[in-house]
């Protein structure tokens, strides 16, 4: 293996710098891979919009909601990127307060299905700040584990790591979102692995998580809960059975063929059989209306994106930006396979977005600062000189 | 300057750290590729079938229902369209469903508990629409349709309803049509009924179901989850509507029938009741009335628990058409077999004389004539004519019991006739084998003597016994009655035309037939019928008095009335030498307990109006009641 050594970042030049200079290291790649899998995702809103029988342009469709949040997020992404990232190292302990802020506040003023609290409608809008709240998250890790990257050998470094994800992760659990709550642990467990933590320590961590999960099962997770989790092992046309929805996904994916319906011809979200079409089943209506060959474009568009990440990963310089890249890797990686095999039936049914493709304001703008992030990490670095 | 780094080195970059997670991209990825695969294009073709056949539905077509006329065109029964309120259970959930079933029995006026009922007795599944309400009024319709979102699983649905012209005049005829049963359900689902299709259920509308209902067609439609239709792709097979029935029934008559019963159940305060006209020579049933009655109107809109209750507690059975569907002792109008028997089997001839007198002595027991004195020496037409107890006695004695029960069979009895009409029972003619099979015993002779005046165990329904003496006025020939004429098909056709059914031809020779049609008359002109001699129009016919049930404290007990009367074809001036009638009628007057015979003067009544005869010869003084055993 080899190891190379990154030289340290000249904090005086980054102003210097011209802005074409800046453009090189841009990466276009992953903008462009991004903003294709965001188009998907609008294809997506336009297809079951109109499916819905509305005028897509119509104002309160999905697709025009949908049209404004990608607005929303390429805004967003400039901001982000020409942010200098480095500032979120002095920022970092109050963008924890900030994350915990936000959960807080979701709970105590929050909507939701039932008796739940996931989002918090301002005026027509509803953000679900749990989204936010995982890029907040990967912030103050990569900051952390940043700080300690000389002691991450040390069994108290990666405990830290635990602590700081603890208080949001039980925050989110408590809303109750198990999927978001995992994808918190997903990104802790990402980005200790790319830190470098020593293998006895993670390996001893893992050992008692697995330890812990007949304990969490019986104490923690509640009925309905463990009916969705485990009613991925039996689909059933009941209606009123936790397997109905995931019967009908199956129904809808395996229908596509390998080419697909074709666009707004999806008969399974049409005729309704699909339960929450747009959100978190809709990778059924893409693979409906697109086929295999239609899905595997997206599977590979997000092959490409994470490439890109851990390009940028692997040529920063500062452990900070390799971090935060792993973390923002980690967290796009669980999404996609939560995701797409909770359609398919292979994971067990958690309320986990698919990156880009799902409708909804708070996971795109999200996706869109932590990518505007990267894109100035990117920047701020010189390139390692070989 | 790098504070970050702290004066420690920068970390290394671990190259088996990216390639471990560069692994776990493919593995994930590359598994998800493989379900997809697995899903989409090794079982896509399955899943392809099951999205395509859950997507549209073959739906029924409900066919427009047979209409129904009168002999003369009269429209009887026509299909109104109506607003129903249906519930598909399924997509009522269960924790909104007292909120839902409280907000619609208040639009609705009606009591939750009747809605809960009716869904939970649904005989479909949980898919299948319930009926909850029918014949909503279109406000009511439109406001339940438009809080759909508040009243989920709640349809609105446009259906025909059925309207009888008369409703309570032709209840007992044509019946109702009602909500298929749970039990009928199971039979019928093959031939298309749907959980929520509604059904004949009594009278026409259940034995021409068949007919009436066409045949349904069938369409092909988009649903979408719940089952609730988004379009009609395809109409596989058109609807053919019911065939339309003509029935023998011609209104007018019917009318006067029930306003001759009508009007002596009224002077006698009497509960019960039936009269039938006939024609002898068809046996086409011209009216035919059972009271009390009921108005199906109520049932073709829905009858609420209640009245469907009060219905069935009535002691009078209003919903029975006591006409065919219940039994009774003939009485007297029996001896038209005993009669017939002794001269067909030549115990006796139409001169041969009988002594008739206060009573018979049999064994220890007496056998008395009804008047306690008797005729003397009596023949046919006297003893008929008289109705004498100890004639026919002696007559039932010479016939014994096996063949007074082959000539009752004879003019069919015993048997349902077959009147196309649901729910006819046989009555019973007894003989040795009858007995021995039910009470385990012979018939005794004192038994016979009974059996021969239509008492004891005798028991007719009032069809039959019309039917026999029809059989007498055209000279031998046992019709099946009818009440369809035509079965015409829905382009005007007539499918079934009308044809008379001779069941069989009385074994008997025509002159033993003239006798008794002429002993029949005799019966008027002795003015054992008061003054229906003096009516304008030759009757003959037959006056019978029935006991039943307990005796009171005395021994005596309560009694129905029947007459049973029929004219020549020319009323005026035709002759009972010959067997031409076109008309015979008869009355039964249950538990009447008059001073005079009760259902001779609702005939009687019954010809008055039939042929328009101005004077009026009714004598109300005959239907005082004897009240025997309240006023004691």
């Amino acid at each position: 293996m080899g190891v190379i050594r990154a030289e340290p970042a000249r904090v005086t030049d980054w102003a210097a710098k011209s802005v074409g200079a800046a453009w090189r290291a841009f990466d276009l790649q992953l903008a462009t891979y991004a903003g294709l899998l965001a188009a998907i995702g609008l294809v997506m809103a336009y297809t079951n919009s109109a499916e819905n029988g509305a005028a897509s342009i119509d104002a309160g469709t999905t697709f025009s909601r949908g049209l404004m949040w990608a607005g929303i997020a390429a805004i967003a992404f400039i901001i982000a990127t020409a942010f200098d990232y480095r500032w979120l190292k002095t920022l970092s302990w109050p963008a924890y307060a900030l994350q915990l802020g936000l959960l807080a506040l979701t709970l105590a003023i929050g909507d939701g299905i039932g008796n739940s609290a996931r989002w918090i409608t301002i005026g027509p809008l509803t953000f679900q700040f749990s989204e936010l709240a995982k890029i907040l998250m990967i912030v103050v890790l990569a900051d952390y584990l940043g700080r300690n990257h000389h002691k991450l050998d040390s069994l108290g470094t990666i405990l830290g790591a635990c602590l700081l994800v603890g208080p949001p992760l039980i925050l989110v659990m408590i809303q109750p979102d198990l999927g978001t709550s995992m994808v918190f642990a997903a990104i802790l467990a990402g980005m200790l692995w790319m830190s470098g933590a020593s293998l006895k320590w993670l390996g001893l961590l893992s050992a008692a998580v697995v330890a812990l999960v007949p304990l969490a099962w019986t104490y923690l997770l509640r009925d309905y809960q463990k009916e969705r989790l485990t009613s991925f092992l039996n689909p059933t046309p009941d209606v009123s059975g936790p397997g109905y929805q995931l019967y009908q996904s199956q129904i809808a994916v395996g229908s596509g063929g390998w080419f697909g319906r074709g666009l707004t011809n999806g008969t399974q979200a049409q005729g309704d059989f699909l339960p929450v079409q747009t959100t978190d089943f809709v990778f059924s209506v893409l693979a409906e209306e697109l086929g295999f060959i239609g899905a595997i474009v997206l599977f590979a568009l997000f092959v490409l994106l994470l490439w890109r990440v851990l390009v940028a990963a692997w040529r920063c310089r500062d452990p900070f930006g390799t971090l935060f890249a792993s973390g923002l890797a980690a967290m796009i990686l669980f999404q996609l396979v939560i995701n797409v095999g909770m359609v398919m039936g292979i994971m067990p049914i958690t309320g986990i977005p698919l990156p880009f493709v799902t409708h909804g304001g708070a996971s795109l703008v999200s996706l869109a600062i932590g990518l505007g992030i990267l894109q100035s990490i990117n920047i701020r670095q010189t390139r390692a000189e070989w | 300057v790098n504070t970050y780094l702290g004066g420690h080195p920068a970390p290394e970059r671990r190259f088996s750290r990216y390639l471990v997670f560069g692994l776990a991209i493919v593995l994930g990825v590359g598994t998800l590729t493989a379900r997809l695969f697995y899903l989409q294009i090794t079982n896509g073709t399955e899943y392809s079938a099951i999205s395509n056949r859950q997507r549209t539905v073959l739906e029924p077509i409900p066919a427009p229902r047979g209409l129904v006329y009168d002999r003369n065109g009269r429209l009887l029964v026509k299909n109104v369209p109506t607003f129903a309120v249906k519930v598909r259970p399924a997509d009522l959930p269960n924790e909104l469903r007292d909120g839902v079933v409280a907000r619609l029995a208040a639009l609705l006026g009606m009591d939750p508990a009747e809605i809960n009922t009716t869904i939970d007795s649904n005989p479909g599944s949980a898919f299948d629409l319930v009926r909850v309400a029918q014949d909503v009024d279109r406000a009511k319709a439109q406001l339940i349709s438009e809080a759909g979102y508040e009243l989920p699983g709640v349809e609105v649905a446009v259906e025909a309803r059925r309207q009888y012209t008369d409703g309570p005049l032709m209840s007992q005829l044509l019946g109702y049509t009602g909500p298929v049963s749970a039990d009928q359900i199971a039979d019928l689902r093959d031939d298309g009924y749907q959980p929520d299709d509604l059904i004949g259920q009594a009278g026409i509308e259940r034995q021409y179901e068949t007919e009436l209902r066409g045949t349904y067609g069938s369409e092909s439609v988009a649903r979408d989850r719940t089952g609730r239709r988004t379009q009609v792709l395809q109409t596989v097979s058109q609807a053919v509507p019911g065939a339309s029935l003509t029935l023998t029934i011609d209104t007018q008559a019917q009318r006067d029938a029930q306003k001759a019963l009508k009007w002596a159940m009224g002077e006698i305060g009497m509960t019960r009741g039936v009269v039938i006209a006939m024609n002898p020579q068809t046996g086409e049933i011209l009216a035919m009335v059972s009271l009390p009655t009921y108005d199906n109107n109520k049932f073709a809109r829905g009858i609420s628990a209640k009245d469907f209750q009060k219905l069935l507690k009535n002691k009078d059975k209003p919903l029975l058409n006591h006409a065919v569907q219940a039994h009774y002792a003939p009485g007297s109008t029996y001896k038209l077999v005993t009669g017939t028997g002794a001269l067909a089997d030549r115990d006796i001839t139409e001169s041969t004389r009988v002594l008739t007198k206060g009573y018979l002595t049999l064994g220890s027991t007496k056998f008395y004539e009804w008047n306690h004195r008797g005729w003397g020496p009596c023949d046919i037409y006297c003893g008929f004519g008289h109705s004498s107890d100890t004639f026919f006695y002696q007559l039932a004695g010479k016939l014994g019991i096996d063949r007074l029960a082959h000539w009752a069979r004879q003019y069919g009895f015993g048997a349902p006739t077959g009147v196309d009409l649901p729910g006819e029972v046989a009555g019973i003619v007894p003989d040795n084998v009858w007995k021995q099979d039910v009470l385990g015993a012979k018939i005794f002779p004192g038994e016979t003597y009974q059996a021969g005046i239509g008492q004891g165990y005798d028991a007719v329904t009032p069809l039959q016994l019309i039917n026999a003496y029809a059989a007498l006025a055209n000279g031998g020939k046992l019709y099946q009655p009818q009440i369809v004429r035509d079965v015409v098909g829905p382009d005007g056709k007539v499918i079934r035309p009308f044809k008379p059914k001779l069941l069989h031809k009385l074994k008997v020779k025509a002159s033993v037939l003239r006798t008794m049609r002429n002993a029949a008359r005799n019966t008027v002109l002795l003015r054992h019928t008061y003054n229906l001699v003096d009516l304008p129009i030759k009757i003959a016919g037959k006056s019978g008095t029935a006991e039943f049930g307990r005796p009171d404290s005395q021994g005596r007990l309560p009694y129905s009335s029947f007459f049973i009367g029929f004219t020549p074809k020319d009323p005026r001036h035709g002759s009972f030498d010959d067997h031409d009638s076109q008309l015979v009628v008869m009355a039964f007057a249950y538990d009447s307990r008059t001073k005079g015979n009760a259902a001779t003067e609702i005939v009687k009544y019954f010809f008055q109006l039939h042929y328009g005869i101005k004077k009026d010869y009714r004598l109300p003084d005959l239907l005082q009641r004897t009240n025997f055993y309240s006023n004691d």
